[in-house]
């Protein structure tokens, strides 16, 4: 729990990933461009003091991830968000299968999402149905870039696509998370164009779809399309970190955000690894908006907004009980290890000491 | 009525006027000179020929926009009467060898990129929209400020405005204009004219001629992002797309410099140790 000014902040951190990058698991020159740009986005929105090396960047593993999530208790669920890459990584470069190891063993922190591309046809639809079975995945990460063979991408208003989300319905898999966002090497910008979330959204109003980056380069359409349909969420990754660098466009962000979808669709995500929640939490917890920018907008960034996009959109969209939560973090395995015990427990009756 | 100087052709063509061509050239995305973005390295002049050098944010910027630089700027250049010829080099991008092969040599987008999908007209007609939807914004704060309101605005043509001393003119507004100079703008069946800065009307009527829009003095001026004239009703909520439209340009703008530093201080890590 992030304590800010005496109140705590439940924080769900929407937008998580266990990569690996390593030379090993490249087979294709895409692979390691890939990790090249993610890493020049993690250099360019980090604080000097934070950044990783290239070596730590390529792969992490399940117990730094644990620690740089949970250790200092900036974060205390996270989402897990796949992202396949099968043509560039040889087992794949954050796959379902790869977080599940982490999100096994800790299921009360973790929520695990799958993937589908609806380029795999029926055998994709069977996978989509085994990743039900096997996970109970609550939701999906569609990444409509990526390469398949002659493919450069897909999009969600593909007919095939349709068929993949009327699955997704049928088993119940509600929250439909569409990386939308800025370029990413060698991917094409236009294989990011968000147009395509309208119309699937329109189809399909008994699920929720989250675009991740809202949309950026593209945050004009993405609002406006926001606007129009109320299943359509802005997952933070990317905007959150301007918080650190660049806290007047943040700001300007912030409210653009707040003027056109309100303060109940916004969700915060770290895309950890590309940053790190042990320090941008905080950054984007004591962001403020401008005195021009809350007049302009009227709009605020106050305790009540700050909670909502922290963690209780997410925990509306993904059935969490935050109360519930709070009463079994008291004795986790992860409290347990950090020493987190005491956090959890603050809004208990006044106890003496054990 | 280009309003550029008229260098004498024999003589080699001034940096400066080099330099204010060169200005004219937009990073599509973002709708900011490249000149003002600092992406001019070197600019050369040899007589009648021209060389310029320009680096983008990052290697990986698209290859359809950094195209779109590169051939603007060459077009830019040899626009002036003292330029026999341009050579623009973009460096340090991954598509550097296709892109500087493709303007120099004049092809189209489609040839130097056979692997493509098609031309780069669509991306930038398409860029070219967002510009104006942004530029209206500038505009019609200047319109607001000046205390005219919705009805006015969205009722307004290009014959409502005028630059004082252009002796009725219309054709006079549409030229670049400096921060000084104003304009006449006549409402309520001209009845009366307030004056503006001319600045932001005609960056706007720059792009909305680019954009086919507004072609005529008879058409409305002012448009939804889809082209369509204003309802009176419905203008807040346009021009709050506008505002929407600026503040997708800054943020892009935002992580284009964040990428850029993040670049220079790689390239010159070597030199510091």
């Amino acid at each position: 729990m992030y304590q800010h000014n005496g109140e705590e902040i439940f924080v769900i951190d929407a937008h998580v990933h266990l990569w690996d990058a390593t030379t090993e698991n490249i087979d294709h020159d895409g692979g390691e461009e890939f990790i090249q740009c993610f890493y020049d986005y993690h250099t360019t929105f980090t604080p000097e003091e934070r950044e990783w090396s290239m070596e730590e960047y390529r792969k992490y593993g399940p117990d730094r991830m644990v620690e740089d999530l949970f250790g200092n208790a900036a974060a205390d669920m996270a989402i897990f968000q796949p992202t396949y890459l099968s043509d560039f990584y040889v087992e794949g470069f954050n796959t379902t299968e790869q977080n599940a190891e982490l999100a096994t063993e800790y299921p009360e922190r973790f929520v695990l999402n799958g993937s589908f591309d609806p380029r795999d046809g029926d055998e994709g639809l069977e996978y989509l149905e085994d990743l039900h079975e096997t996970y109970d995945i609550p939701g999906v990460k569609l990444y409509t870039a990526e390469w398949r063979g002659e493919s450069k991408g897909w999009r969600l208003d593909d007919e095939e696509a349709f068929e993949f989300l009327e699955k997704c319905s049928e088993l119940g898999i509600e929250n439909i998370h569409a990386h939308k966002g800025p370029t990413i090497r060698p991917l094409n910008r236009d294989a990011f164009d968000v147009a395509d979330v309208d119309d699937a959204a329109s189809s399909f109003p008994e699920l929720n779809f989250i675009v991740e980056h809202v949309g950026l380069p593209r945050l004009d359409d993405f609002c406006w399309i926001a606007a129009q349909e109320n299943n359509v969420y802005g997952g933070l990754a990317v905007a959150a970190p301007f918080a650190q660098n660049r806290p007047g466009k943040f700001s300007e962000i912030m409210s653009e955000l707040l003027w056109w979808l309100g303060e109940d669709r916004i969700l915060f995500g770290s895309d950890y690894a590309l940053w790190n929640p042990d320090w941008l939490v905080e950054e984007v917890l004591e962001a403020e908006l401008t005195q021009e920018h809350r007049m302009e907008y009227g709009v605020e960034w106050d305790l009540e907004t700050k909670k909502k996009v922290m963690g209780e959109n997410a925990a509306e969209l993904y059935d969490v009980d935050i109360e519930e939560k709070r009463r079994q973090f008291q004795d986790d395995e992860i409290s347990l290890e950090f020493d987190l015990g005491d956090h959890y427990a603050s809004e208990e009756p006044a106890a003496a000491d054990d | 009525m280009t309003g550029t100087e008229s260098d004498g052709s024999m003589s080699a063509p001034s940096r400066t006027a080099v330099r204010d061509r060169l200005d004219r050239v937009t990073d599509p995305e973002l709708d900011r000179s490249i000149i003002e973005l600092e992406y001019v390295d070197r600019i050369e002049i040899d007589g009648d020929r021209v060389a310029v050098e320009f680096t983008l944010p990052t290697a990986w910027c698209s290859p359809a926009f950094a195209w779109m630089m590169a051939v603007d700027a060459r077009d830019e250049v040899e626009s002036l009467s003292a330029v026999e010829a341009a050579r623009i080099t973009l460096r340090e991008h991954m598509h550097e060898a296709e892109i500087n092969r493709g303007v120099n040599e004049e092809l189209s987008f489609a040839e130097a990129f056979p692997d493509a999908d098609g031309d780069v007209a669509a991306v930038r007609a398409e860029l070219d929209e967002k510009a104006r939807v942004a530029r209206q914004y500038d505009a019609v704060e200047t319109l607001l400020e000046a205390g005219l309101d919705a009805e006015a605005i969205v009722a307004l043509r290009p014959r409502d405005l005028k630059r004082p001393e252009a002796d009725g003119d219309d054709a006079a507004v549409g030229a670049t204009a400096d921060a000084t100079e104003a304009v006449a703008v006549y409402v309520r069946d001209r009845s009366f004219a307030v004056s503006v800065p001319a600045e932001p009307i005609e960056r706007y009527l720059e792009k909305a001629r680019e954009t086919d829009l507004v072609s005529g003095p008879d058409d409305v001026l002012f448009r939804t992002p889809e082209g369509e004239p204003i309802d009176a009703n419905s203008f807040d909520l346009v021009h709050q797309r506008g505002r929407l439209a600026q503040v997708n340009m800054s943020s892009q703008g935002g992580i284009c410099d964040g990428l850029r530093e993040a670049r220079e201080e790689r390239l010159e890590e070597p030199a510091d140790d």
